[in-house]
């Protein structure tokens, strides 16, 4: 098949310093605007509008006072008078604030060790040459076919036995565990793109395999390990599942969790509240990506391949 | 292929392949952590749900053996039947809306300078969780809510429809929800594809006067399909376990009316204490999800192992 479109190489086996510039060579030349560009354009610009609608409509409903709310249009906006309180009332009442602090801990602790335990393994594969290493490496890359539904039950269980059951820690590991495996076949793809020579050069100038793993390979792969490192924090700073079914008290669940726990409640917390609180945990991150684009999207990307 | 891109390793001789003995330990050593840590918390558990949907049980007291009393259960089940469909309104319902637009919102901006920035806002919503989705589109969805004040205002159909209560149009708008989250990465994965296309043949359909619909049903479309392929295969795992937008704004109801799959499984558990009926649904979910990843997991393999 000539010529198809093979994605994994572009992204994956670009050694490291280069990857981060996706520009190519083969971009068309700047042509002059056709009729049919402006279309283009102009359909894409209106689309986008479109798609930006949810996110006004929350803006300006997350902003509304009680006073508001009801009384003024949804679709009219009233400046962001309201919306401070509102934040703040979903911060203190809805118990946002504890479930804010455990997550940013879970969403930071746990793709980091996963990208290092997965990094480790990639490693043993590629440089070190594990005894059927691409039998490992199938094991280890079907785990994340496996739908979580799959695992809750024992866990809740053997979380319940262990102690386990709402405590941090039980968090910590089931989000490791979870990212490991992504991350074992990113990386471990990743470092087939590291030329052999320079695992045998580290080893004549007398570097062990930890140095040559720590102090090479990990250097080489920064781009890679951010990748990697940025869509997993997003995707457990997002996870509802996990919480819902191994949590209960407020310093441990996760902050999904509490904000559709605050949703149920509807006593306790009115539309506009919820909206805020929606914006508040959406803010990480949404900052994160906008921060990380480029490193964003090529995350994504690789955690689609 | 890339690989051409990156020195080749060493082939892999008698010689290569007696040096690896060497670092045995080593390789040891650095492979454990991951694989143990997998083998407890994902496949142990994976066994004993297996184990567990042939069982009565109750998440207490004593376990008892029922053969395949559970999956027989299952398909007789009302509740079950409709949370079948209903994912199945979901699998369709993906492929057709963000899978779709996706390809349209790709194909609409390849090629233009500054691509990127076109993509932005569909992008955008992925970073938010399926949790606030599911608030944003309850807020518009809901009786008297923006849609249908929007709607109203423009003298348009549908005023009197109830979005989130009737059956199965809830679903539909909930699959709407997800197309606003999800359009932007499939966006992002066609937009990457079609990047990576050569201009050779493009550039030769265009001097034989292709353009628009011929350019793209005989040039860009059979040279996407492998990555068609990918992006369907992951948009049906992901769709059979949609859980997040559904908890969020129905909750699976009115009733049991919008529950999903996987939606029954959580709640056929840890609210109704049926553990093996559970188990049950989340091994068929599991058999479902790896039939469908076949789609795409071969070609990923074979592909990594095309640069062991």
């Amino acid at each position: 098949m000539p010529g198809r479109a093979t994605v994994p190489d572009r992204l994956l086996d670009v050694p490291a310093g280069t990857a981060a510039t996706p520009r190519r060579p083969d971009r068309p030349a700047r042509r002059p605007l056709t009729a049919g560009g402006i279309v283009r354009r102009a359909v894409l610009i209106v689309l986008g509008v479109f798609w930006l609608i949810p996110v006004y409509l929350l803006l300006a409903n997350a902003a509304k006072t009680d006073d508001q709310y009801g009384f003024i249009d949804v679709w009219q906006p009233v400046g962001l008078g309201g919306l401070w309180s509102n934040i703040a009332a979903a911060w203190q009442k809805g118990n946002l604030a504890d479930g804010v602090v455990s997550t940013a801990i879970y969403s930071l602790v746990s793709p980091a060790i996963a990208v290092l335990v997965g990094s480790g393994v990639g490693f043993a594969i590629v440089a070190l040459r594990l005894r059927h290493g691409f039998a490992w490496f199938v094991v280890i890359f079907s785990a994340t076919v496996i739908p979580v539904q799959m695992i809750l039950m024992p866990l809740f269980r053997g979380y319940v036995k262990f102690g386990l059951y709402d405590s941090r820690i039980g968090m910590i590991v089931v989000y490791t565990v979870l990212t490991i495996p992504f991350a074992a076949f990113v990386m471990r793809n990743f470092f087939t793109g590291i030329a052999r020579e320079v695992f045998e050069a580290a080893t004549v100038d007398g570097a062990g395999s930890l140095r040559t793993f720590a102090r090479i390979y990990l250097p080489m792969s920064v781009s890679a390990l951010l990748a990697v490192f940025i869509l997993q924090a997003t995707l457990i700073w997002n996870d509802l599942l996990i919480g819902l079914t191994l949590t209960r008290s407020n310093d441990v669940r996760p902050v999904m969790t509490a904000l559709v726990a605050m949703q149920s409640t509807y006593g306790g917390s009115t539309m506009q509240v919820v909206l805020a609180g929606g914006l508040l945990v959406s803010l990480p991150t949404v900052v994160l990506f906008l921060l990380t684009q480029r490193t964003f999207t090529r995350g994504m990307a690789l955690g689609q391949f | 292929m890339a690989t051409a891109l990156i020195t080749p390793s060493s082939p892999r001789t008698p010689v290569a392949r007696r040096s690896t003995n060497r670092y045995a330990w080593q390789a040891a050593g650095f492979a454990t952590p991951a694989l143990l840590l997998v083998a407890l918390v994902l496949y142990l558990p994976f066994v004993w749900t297996g184990y567990l949907s042939f069982t009565k049980y109750s998440g207490v007291g004593p376990m008892t053996w029922v053969g395949i009393q559970n999956y027989q259960d299952m398909f007789a089940n009302p509740d079950l039947i409709n949370a079948m469909v209903n994912t199945l309104y979901w699998v369709v319902g993906t492929i057709a809306l963000p899978v779709g637009l996706g390809l349209v919102i790709a194909l609409l901006a390849h090629g233009l300078p500054g691509s990127f920035w076109y993509r932005l806002p569909f992008l955008l919503p992925y970073a938010i969780s399926g949790v606030a989705v599911g608030i944003i589109w309850t807020f518009i969805l809901q009786s008297g809510g923006a849609l249908t004040e929007a709607v109203t205002a423009l003298h348009l159909p549908g005023q009197d429809l109830r979005w989130l209560l009737d059956s199965p149009l809830n679903t539909w708008v909930m699959i709407v929800a997800t197309t606003w989250q999800g359009a932007g990465v499939n966006a992002l994965l066609f937009g990457i594809g079609l990047a990576s296309i050569p201009p050779g043949p493009v550039e030769a359909a265009r001097i034989d006067g292709a353009s628009g619909w011929a350019l793209f049903r005989h040039i860009y479309w059979p040279m996407l399909r492998p990555l068609t392929t990918v992006v369907v295969g992951l948009a049906i795992v992901g769709s059979l376990k949609t859980f997040d937008v559904v908890w969020a704004m129905t909750k699976g109801g009115p009733g049991k009316q919008s529950e999903t799959l996987a939606l029954r499984m959580w709640k056929a558990t840890f609210q109704e204490n049926q553990w093996g009926l559970g188990a049950a649904i989340a091994v068929f979910l599991t058999v479902v999800t790896v039939v469908a990843a076949g789609l795409y997991l071969r070609r990923q393999l074979s592909e990594s192992k095309a640069v062991y």
